[in-house]
């Protein structure tokens, strides 16, 4: 059994320190700039929220789906929150305490946020349905700005419409870099931010409701925008559920199964000495850990150096695959390889690679 | 979900194309009254329910006194209001409960009684825009406002209107 850092690279990292690194895994130049963009833009989706919660709380009243709105902005800050914290600690090279890194800290903090979104959703549409069962009438008035009388309805509008645009642009900006980095509190937040706008919108549409006489538009708005909340909820626990269990690495909105997993087996079977080849790949947040199975030709253990060129091109797939496993058996382990003989060369093995 | 998302989308952002068309030709009556309450009480009666709180609201008394014949500061301030929407005032009395019950039920237009902001009725009960800011006793600001009925929004600007033009000191 052989591990991928050997001393070699370790001296060779260490020469390169300004690199910025996941653990010990030293980021190709791109993945290096898609990063430095990721932390510019979640600092910038802060700032934004916190100008965007300040304005609708002011302009609040006593509209449900302001305040649904409001709640949803508020929330806004875990997952960009989660993101910087995440990158913090995964940034820790492994320790005697922590030997496979602090990867994980990206899936506790896609736990947390999905958590809370759960939570909040769940009391806002309750707290929407009631009032809507309730039928209770949302009182509008008027508002005094410098002398000038308006109708705070369309003060309400105004602070929506502003939250319409800004976060659909950064969501598009994210969305790239949370492929490249294999990021997925980052996807979770761009997908939020790609849907933001419809939660402004209907918000607007509530008001406007209100404003025709129509009184239950307000509750059922914000019913609609605590709908989204919830729904983002649970789709992000249920992925980030998913990468905490240590389920075959997947693509990073969870849709399919990486591509590097079909890769890592056809890679080993490729080698001249290797007859049949099997792994267990799973999605430490960022970045693989691969425990591979290589049964060898008519059972001739391999060299050492044999072995080594194994995980060297293991690793050499992509900067994703950082600790490699190479283990040389008789026969593929079924019970640690459910599922092997079944082959799982069912996947796309050309082309698409999210790294 | 995505194909949801994909649907909804496009829907909202056609109502809100929609709306903001819509905005050009807006009703006459924006915001509106879901009950109608401005339409009715325009050239109609406005129904005022009074909780005695002098120097605000005062019943007269003595045995020849008619309680549906009130004085006080917001006495003045309805009437004048009712004036403007050309209405005659129907004076009801009775305890806070009872006419905040009432105002809830429809069966008041509007209910005074030297009420303030922090007032516990505001969920049974539009609280207007203070329309005085007058010290208690203990010195604090206290800002006065009436009660309007819920959701009510055509009434309840028109009354709001009418309030911040008044020059009110206690």
């Amino acid at each position: 059994m052989t591990t991928s850092a050997d001393a070699g690279g370790r001296r060779a990292a260490e020469t390169h320190r300004q690199r910025t690194r996941f653990g010990h895994t030293e980021l190709p130049e791109e993945q290096e700039r898609a990063l430095r963009r990721a932390v510019r833009l979640a600092w910038l989706t802060i700032g934004f929220l916190l100008t965007a919660v300040v304005l609708l709380y002011l302009v609040m009243g006593s509209s449900q789906a302001m305040k649904a709105a409001w709640a949803e902005d508020l929330l806004s800050f875990i997952p960009p929150l989660a993101f910087l914290v995440a990158l913090h600690l995964t940034r820790k090279p492994p320790s005697p305490d922590h030997p496979y890194g602090h990867h994980r800290s990206i899936g506790v903090g896609h736990l947390v946020a999905g958590t809370s979104l759960v939570f909040m959703g769940t009391f806002l549409v309750w707290d929407s349905a009631s009032g809507l069962l309730k039928q209770e009438h949302p009182p509008i008035g008027l508002i005094e700005i410098g002398g000038q009388q308006l109708w705070s309805g369309w003060l309400m509008i105004a602070a929506l419409a502003y939250t319409i645009v800004p976060p659909v642009l950064l969501g598009r900006a994210k969305m790239p870099l949370a492929e490249q980095l294999h990021d997925r509190v980052l996807h979770a937040d761009a997908d939020m931010n790609k849907a933001d706008w419809m939660t402004a919108a209907g918000g607007i549409v509530g008001i406007l409701g209100v404003g025709l006489g129509l009184w239950w538009a307000d509750a059922a708005a914000a019913l609609f925008i605590s709908g989204s909340i919830l729904h983002d909820g649970v789709t992000n626990v249920r992925t980030a559920v998913t990468a905490l269990m240590d389920a075959r690495a997947r693509t990073v909105d969870g849709s399919e199964v990486h591509p590097l997993v079909g890769r890592v087996d056809e890679e080993l079977r490729a080698l001249p000495w290797v007859q049949e080849a099997g792994s267990r790949v799973r999605d430490e947040g960022h970045v693989f850990h691969v425990e591979a199975f290589v049964v060898p030709v008519a059972g001739i253990p391999p060299e050492l150096a044999q072995l080594r060129e194994a995980r060297e091109a293991v690793c050499a797939l992509d900067w994703k695959v950082q600790d490699v496993v190479v283990v040389p058996t008789e026969q593929l382990p079924g019970d640690l390889l459910p599922g092997v003989g079944a082959r799982r060369d069912e996947q796309p093995t050309d082309g698409h690679d999210a790294g | 979900m995505r194909t949801l998302r994909a649907v909804v989308g496009p829907a909202l952002a056609c109502v809100l194309a929609a709306t903001a068309g819509g905005c050009a030709l807006l009703p006459d009556q924006f915001p509106a009254d879901p009950a109608g309450t401005l339409t009715r009480v325009e050239g109609g009666f406005l129904r005022v329910g009074v909780v005695p709180n002098p120097p605000w609201t005062e019943l007269p008394e003595g045995a020849d006194a008619d309680p549906l014949q009130p004085t006080g500061v917001e006495v003045d301030l309805l009437t004048g209001f009712a004036a403007t929407v050309d209405a005659e005032v129907v004076w009801a009395a009775g305890s806070e409960e009872r006419l905040v019950g009432d105002l809830e039920a429809g069966r008041l237009d509007v209910v005074i009684g030297g009420f303030t902001g922090r007032t516990p009725w505001s969920a049974q009960a539009a609280v207007t825009r203070p329309y005085a800011s007058v010290p208690d006793e203990a010195g604090a600001e206290e800002l006065h406002v009436v009660l309007a009925p819920m959701g009510e929004n055509a009434f309840l600007v028109a009354l709001e209107r009418y309030l911040l033009q008044q020059e009110v000191a206690g």
